[in-house]
């Protein structure tokens, strides 16, 4: 008898572990598509622009049949995209043409988001926790907090960090003039780097433009739903404490909610990172922009398509590693 | 988000007083360049200016309504353009399903992986900062967001009961799929999609003007560069500064109350 539920345990156990390969296999099949999707997509605007990157180059009319053949801008569309794919998979972005002139795409991606990863996890982990602390209180109540959570998150990300600078700035400056502080070590030039600067990108970033609403709005949602379910009711019945009951069916949710945020951070690095003169993905993207240097923009804009992608696809692992019900339909 | 009728009306003051001002910028003719008279330079306010001057002794009052030209029109083209894309995609693949569904979320799916900002600078960088442009990119990069929700509430309305009414009355698909669902049961959701691209393009625009090199460029006003332009001007005039903050602050906060007035109940 014993053998019998051991064997059935086995096999509803093997079923669980295989479908939850499917499912991964299935999440990570469509991420590979929405990136090559999002390449096609940079492709095609870059086709359809009215001039090309030669027309920026000093003596790039000289070199023009070379640099056509070298870049492919001679192909048509369909040839110039596989042709880019086939070199990415080789770690091949081509190189910078007017950022930083010859310098590998590849390299200067990688370091760029490697810098800039410093401000995104740990805005997104930031707002999440204030989020969810608040949402812990406010949720199923009629509380004044929810507006001010609102009116507070709504600026846009550049006013915050320009009000917070002006603010710092100002306060520091009538401190100094009437003598009551020296000059303090993290009060720094535009050009140095500064703790400072760093934390209210990152305090800009976790609150402002609605992200801290937004997350905040998701799980108060999901607490009410979960604190009104009926195994909360049979905890609470027993006398046992329901935060313990709850957290863990928070995860999910969150998960997801986290996972759609990430797009608009990387909107907030761009701001925040030419606002409050730090150096990472965001800058290098605007400033690769503004130079139409188009070999880096275009890494730069994929690998920001490759992060939003990925945050997607590990939110969906998140929720089918953490919730059973999901495994079930492939 | 349920609302009280007290603050709807007030979240209303601040995007219907942006088009009165966008009404009058059109209507008179204020000269940006004329304005300019060292002489006033970071004056207070006083009757004949009411936000006082800028460090250049610009009218704070007169760049700050002129600034509505420089995202109301481009926004309501933003708006245009995500409708033109989203709702007739978004309906195609909730009304049909099967096949054409999976690939109209496929290519919601793509577009919205490139984030928002950097799809609007790579539009930017390839075709000119003109209002036009980006007007055109920020509809299109909103469009997955619309139409996902479009598609959402199509496919829950598919097989509903009325539906089946319709159709068993002989009713037209376009007929059922365009005023019993569209117009029924998707405008206010629409409507709320598009107060709030309103409200992203608001941003948008600032943004950009605030950083400089794409948006509005001095001496035009955008109440973006307004703000760049009164940057470290200390023991100037304060309002300067804070009007168009206000301003920025308060449409997008107006903006955002209104939506989440259209809301639905069972819409989060």
């Amino acid at each position: 008898m014993s053998e019998a539920i051991e064997t059935t345990r086995n096999l509803a156990r093997d079923r669980a572990v295989s479908s939850l390969a499917i499912q991964i296999g299935f999440r990570a099949g469509w991420f590979a598509l929405t990136l090559l999707g999002a390449a096609f997509l940079v492709e095609v605007l870059l086709w359809a622009s009215p001039g090309d990157p030669i027309d920026l180059l000093p003596n790039g009319e000289d070199l023009r049949p070379l640099l056509e053949r070298e870049w492919g801008l001679d192909l048509p569309l369909a040839a110039r995209f596989l042709r880019f794919v086939g070199r990415a998979l080789q770690g091949d972005l081509g190189t910078s043409l007017t950022v930083h002139p010859g310098t590998p795409v590849r390299e200067l991606v990688v370091d760029a988001w490697i810098r800039s990863m410093g401000l995104l996890v740990p805005s997104l982990l930031a707002s999440l926790a204030t989020a969810l602390a608040l949402a812990w209180w406010t949720a199923g109540t009629p509380s004044k907090l929810r507006g001010l959570v609102q009116v507070v998150s709504v600026a846009p990300v550049f006013l915050f960090a320009y009000l917070l600078v002006v603010g710092i700035n100002d306060a520091t400056f009538a401190l100094l003039e009437g003598g009551y502080i020296d000059r303090p070590d993290w009060f720094a030039l535009p050009d140095q780097p500064s703790w400072v600067r760093t934390a209210l990108a990152i305090a800009a970033m976790a609150i402002g433009s609605g992200c801290l609403t937004e997350l905040h709005a998701g799980s108060e949602n999901e607490l009410v739903q979960i604190r009104t379910s009926g195994f909360i009711d049979a905890v609470r019945a027993r006398g046992g404490p329901a935060a313990p009951h709850v957290l863990p069916n928070l995860v999910a949710p969150l998960a997801t909610l986290a996972a759609g945020r990430v797009g608009f951070l990387v909107g907030g690095l761009v701001v925040v990172e030419k606002v409050l003169l730090l150096n990472g993905a965001g800058a290098l993207m605007w400033d690769a922009c503004l130079k139409r240097d188009y070999p880096l923009a275009m890494g730069l804009a994929i690998a920001a398509a490759a992060i939003v992608a990925l945050a997607n696809l590990v939110g969906d692992l998140v929720r089918f590693s953490v919730d059973p019900r999901l495994r079930r339909r492939p | 988000m349920s609302r009280r009728p007290e603050s709807v009306f007030l979240g209303a003051i601040p995007p219907a007083l942006v088009l009165c001002a966008w009404g009058v910028s059109v209507l008179t003719d204020y000269d940006v360049v004329a304005d300019v008279d060292p002489s006033r330079a970071g004056l207070g306010p006083s009757p004949a200016l009411p936000f006082g001057t800028d460090h250049m002794g610009r009218d704070v009052f007169w760049r700050t309504v002129t600034a509505s030209e420089a995202f109301v029109g481009p926004a309501l083209v933003a708006c245009a353009v995500a409708l033109a894309i989203a709702v007739p995609l978004g309906a195609l693949a909730g009304y049909s399903g099967g096949t054409t569904a999976r690939a109209v979320r496929y290519l919601f799916d793509v577009v919205a992986s490139v984030p928002r900002f950097v799809l609007v600078l790579l539009a930017c960088m390839i075709y000119g900062s003109d209002p036009l442009v980006l007007a055109t990119a920020a509809g299109a990069s909103y469009a997955p967001g619309l139409g996902q929700a479009v598609y959402a509430r199509l496919e829950a309305l598919r097989g509903a009961e009325f539906v089946l009414a319709a159709r068993a009355h002989g009713l037209s698909d376009a007929r059922i799929l365009g005023r019993h669902l569209l117009w029924v049961n998707c405008r206010r959701l629409v409507g709320r999609h598009l107060l709030y691209l309103f409200g992203f393009f608001l941003i948008l625009e600032t943004t950009l003007s605030y950083i400089g090199g794409f948006g509005i460029e001095e001496p035009q006003p955008s109440w973006g560069n307004m703000l760049a332009f009164e940057f470290g001007q200390h023991g100037m005039n304060p309002l300067a500064t804070l009007v168009p903050a206000a301003a920025i602050w308060l449409t997008v906060l107006g903006t955002v109350i209104v939506a989440d007035a259209l809301a639905e109940p069972g819409d989060v």
